[in-house]
């Protein structure tokens, strides 16, 4: 046994690792099958007790591709005519008709709009810097411009369309550049199309809304929370429990030094939403996970009513990570009608600050805008102003004095990405990206579960046909192929666990095509086995000499398969890389448990038992 | 147990009967083609393609009244499944999604009473579908590629040709079946069935990998050996492989193919033709191209 110890170790650790990762899945499964046997306040009271445990097992569990999950996938791509439409000064007739001959032109061909137009325009002997730029420029310069904008343009289309989702609220959204100029949206479990075409497509909101004292903010906190307090917190979930139970994500018990039950009872929204006067003056942070347990309570009636008319809270677009290691999102209270509306903006830059070598943001307004501005800003100094994009702050500097040109200077970003994306919200008030579905899928959730039954289905019995032949055809040797095919199995699903790899339609027929080649490398190490065997060669020869062979066979198919795998997987989208992924994790599962973890099981056999093995 | 003992056929001296019947299938398929078509799906014609399932079963001739009314009278309309599902596909283009609003509208008004739910809905733009098709046709072409150079460099130029002649004699014949079939089962060309195609091309190659494996370890031991015995030697010797392993696969194929579910058919079919075609291949064009190859030139086809 000493001499394979090492490799059986080997061998059991990874069953233990595979093991380990598919825990979550089998869990979140469990947990599942008993919610769906609860109803009503009983399924509340189990979601209650058990979010963390789902919240966590949800995350790690075999993500599963919409075509069987159901959801919506989008693709968008920005719409460079509009763009240059929009981006036009002094239109005229001759550019109306101009973009018209443009827009039929596009439709059939591969040339750039921007390219199209300049030649249209040449034709004409009209100059672009009619339109564009300024009177010098030459249409060179003014080409590359346009170019540029519409490459602008899909970073700020991708912002905007990340914060809409974001703040959609729904469980594992996907959000993802494809290309240079397009963008996919995947999500899970939605099937309202309308709502979230316009919800892709609406142009962008930019406002300046000026945060509440923070004297009046924590007042009217205090009052929500007692309000909440009379009521009692049970009551949420009673009027909230359908929206409870869509929910994914869970909320956490709080810590630390509120961890008393009676303290949460006395004060359920101060208890979550945290507020600190010295280090987050007028604001309040949540923690990630109480996110959407705030966001319930504040859209109850009760607390509607203890709300001045003229206040509403903004949460922050992104996630700040304290001095705790947890992520919070901060809560402002601000003013509902905005000071001043993006479109003034006329201008905005990233850059550093050669004074204190800091990161900020300039930003420019048209004259209209800056005499508002001026005044605005000369009206609050020392009071904060934050930057909100649809309805998502962004940014809430302070106002340190009176600017009177428009021309202001935004501090206090921690790094370029930070300035950066203030710059891409701030564009985004004033230049529009406008953004077009070019492909629109959804799959509803019983086309899923029809597809999942079939696809385990099959599995199911293309797994047990194929045990049962190896069995038969190869007896003691085939079951420990078999063995081995179930382990190609395991591996498999877990490596895909591991990496958080989609499963998909296509990808579970990735996986029955798994076991025709674990399979197949069996076979081929069998049958040079038998043929050693034939030559009158032992046992022990024999499978040494068959597994030696066998191996350049095996190692040149799988890897043409693997080639085939990779370029399926740089082609393909969505269902047809979760094919390409199953295939080329299954080819390196299937030489592990077929190759190395078979011939050990041989060795110890023969060599450590001294048994013989029948091939059948 | 064994399905056949020490055999001792000889393949190679019947290849040029093989030549002419695949010929003929391939010529069959092109003629298919030709008249026929192929019923190319939405991923790649772009257009609206909806699926509904109904309460109660409903026609196709009701469908299509409902969708002429709605003015997509040009839209084809099949079951999917089963009577209560129907496919509806258009290749039309409007603005947003008005395409499946308006045939969402006409099939509740076609059908009140008999409520159906959507259990997918592709929309595809013109730009999208023109593009997953080029890039269809060069995943095809790349893996071919690929596929030549790997076994150029693991084997020889000449058995990388052969290989890669016989993957594109897979892909023909495949193409060729799916457009005859297309209207018996429900086929059509979509992004599962380029897997399917690309996927046969990676087990197909993995028959002839295995061939040519032995024919280098052969050439090894009978240094002298003429060609044309040498493959016949290592086709035997490999035979009993090849038929249990293809045999497998093939089982495999036809359970997903009977229980794999309407999605997954078009990709079943597809790899159940190429199984067969695949191992065929193996033999009798991967390897007889090379014999003919170095029968005609001066190369020897040494492997080693």
């Amino acid at each position: 046994m000493g001499k394979y110890r090492i490799q059986i170790i080997f061998v059991l650790a990874a069953i233990a690792l595979a093991l380990y990762f598919l825990y979550p899945t089998y869990r979140d499964y469990e947990l599942h099958k008993e919610l769906v046997a609860l109803h009503g306040e009983d399924s509340l009271a189990f979601l209650e007790q058990n979010e963390t445990a789902i919240r966590e097992n949800r995350q790690k569990r075999i993500k599963l591709g919409l075509d069987l999950q159901g959801g919506m996938r989008v693709v968008l791509e920005v719409n460079v005519l509009r763009l240059i439409e929009d981006l036009a000064k002094n239109k005229d007739d001759a550019f109306a008709q101009v973009l018209k001959e443009v827009r039929e032109e596009a439709r059939h061909s591969d040339e750039s709009p921007v390219l199209i137009m300049r030649r249209k325009f040449e034709e004409r002997q009209i100059r672009l810097s009619r339109y564009y730029g300024s009177l010098r420029d030459d249409n060179d310069k003014i080409a590359s411009i346009l170019e540029d904008e519409a490459k602008k343009a899909i970073d700020r289309g991708m912002e905007i369309v990340r914060n809409r989702v974001d703040q959609y609220g729904v469980s594992e959204p996907n959000v993802q550049k494809l290309g240079g100029s397009r963008i996919i949206v995947e999500l899970p479990g939605v099937s309202k199309e309308a709502e979230v075409r316009q919800l892709l497509q609406g142009t962008a909101l930019l406002e300046f809304k000026l945060l509440k004292d923070p004297e009046v903010a924590y007042r009217v906190m205090e009052a929500i929370d007692k309000a909440l307090a009379a009521t009692g917190v049970v009551d949420t979930a009673d009027t909230a429990a359908q929206d409870l139970l869509a929910d994914t994500t869970k909320v956490a018990t709080p810590e630390g030094e509120m961890t008393p039950a009676e303290l949460v009872k006395k004060h359920p929204f101060l208890s979550i939403a945290i507020v600190n006067p010295q280090q987050f003056p007028g604001e309040a942070v949540v923690l990630e996970e109480n996110r959407d347990k705030v966001r319930r309570l504040l859209e109850r009636d009760d607390v509607k009513r203890v709300m001045p008319a003229d206040m509403q809270f903004l949460w922050s677009a992104k996630a700040r990570i304290f001095g705790d290691g947890r992520r919070y999102f901060v809560l402002y209270p601000v003013k509902s009608t905005p000071e001043l509306t993006g479109g003034v903006i006329t201008h905005a830059q990233h850059s550093v600050d050669p004074n204190y070598n800091q990161w900020i943001v300039t930003m420019e307004m048209n004259s209209e805008g800056a005499k508002d501005w001026a005044r605005i800003t000369g009206a609050n100094i020392n009071k904060r102003i934050a930057i909100v994009l649809d309805d998502a702050v962004f940014s809430a500097p302070v106002v340190r004095g009176k600017i009177p040109s428009g021309n202001s200077q935004i501090e206090g970003m921690e790094n370029q990405d930070e300035a950066r994306l203030l710059e891409i919200v701030l564009k985004a008030g004033a230049l529009p990206a406008p953004v077009e579905i070019i492909e629109q899928r959804s799959v509803g959730p019983s086309l899923g579960e029809d597809s999942i039954r079939a696809g385990l289905i099959s599995s199911a019995v293309a797994t047990v046909m194929t045990l049962l032949f190896m069995f038969l055809y190869y007896r003691a040797g085939g079951t420990i192929a078999n063995l081995a095919l179930i382990l190609c199995l395991l591996f498999l699903l877990a490596v895909l666990a591991a990496f958080q790899g989609t499963l998909t339609l296509p990808g579970i027929a990735g996986v029955i095509l798994t076991l025709a080649v674990a399979v197949d490398a069996n076979v081929l190490i069998y049958e040079r086995i038998r043929e050693e065997l034939a030559t009158g060669k032992t046992l022990r020869a024999s499978i040494d000499a068959g597994y030696k062979k066998a191996w350049s066979a095996i190692l040149d198919s799988n890897l043409t398969t693997m080639i085939t795998g990779i370029i399926l997987y740089q082609f393909g989208t969505g269902p047809v890389q979760g094919f390409a992924l199953t295939l080329m994790i299954g080819i390196g599962a299937s030489m592990f448990s077929a190759i190395f973890v078979t011939h050990i099981v041989f060795n110890v056999i023969t060599d450590v038992y001294n048994r013989t093995i029948s091939f059948g | 147990m064994r399905l056949l003992g020490k055999t001792n056929i000889d393949f190679m001296s019947r290849r040029r009967l093989w030549y002419a019947v695949s010929l003929s299938v391939i010529v069959l398929g092109l003629i298919s083609l030709y008249i026929k078509g192929i019923d190319l799906g939405t991923d790649f014609l772009g257009g609206t393609e909806l699926i509904a399932k109904f309460q109660q079963p409903v026609t196709i001739g009701d469908v299509r009244t409902a969708m002429e009314q709605a003015g997509y009278g040009n839209s084809e309309i099949k079951t999917f499944g089963s009577d209560t599902d129907i496919l509806i596909r258009t290749s039309e283009q409007r603005e947003g999604s008005m395409v499946s609003d308006q045939m969402r509208a006409a099939l509740t008004a076609k059908f009140p009473g008999n409520r159906y739910v959507v259990l997918r809905e592709d929309k595809i733009g013109p730009k999208i579908g023109a593009e997953l098709r080029r890039d269809a046709v060069l995943a095809v072409i790349a893996s071919l590629i690929a596929i030549w150079i790997y076994l150029w460099f693991r084997f020889k130029f000449v058995y990388g040709f052969g290989a890669v002649t016989a993957l594109f004699h897979d892909v023909m014949v495949t193409l060729g079946m799916v457009s005859i079939f297309d209207g018996v089962l429900n086929l059509q060309i979509d992004q599962n069935m380029i897997a399917a195609f690309l996927t046969l091309v990676g087990t197909s190659v993995n028959d002839t990998v295995v061939i040519f494996d032995r024919m280098r370890e052969n050439q090894r031991i009978f240094k002298t050996m003429p060609l044309e015995q040498l493959m016949n030697k290592s086709l035997n010797e490999t035979l009993s492989r090849t038929i249990i392993t293809n045999g497998t696969i093939f089982a495999v194929l036809l359970v997903l193919l009977i229980f794999g579910g309407e999605v997954n058919r078009g990709f079943a079919f597809a790899m159940t033709v190429g199984s067969i075609v695949g191992t065929y291949s193996s033999v009798y064009i991967a390897s007889a191209l090379v014999l003919e190859w170095v029968n005609r030139g001066t190369s020897k086809g040494q492997l080693t």
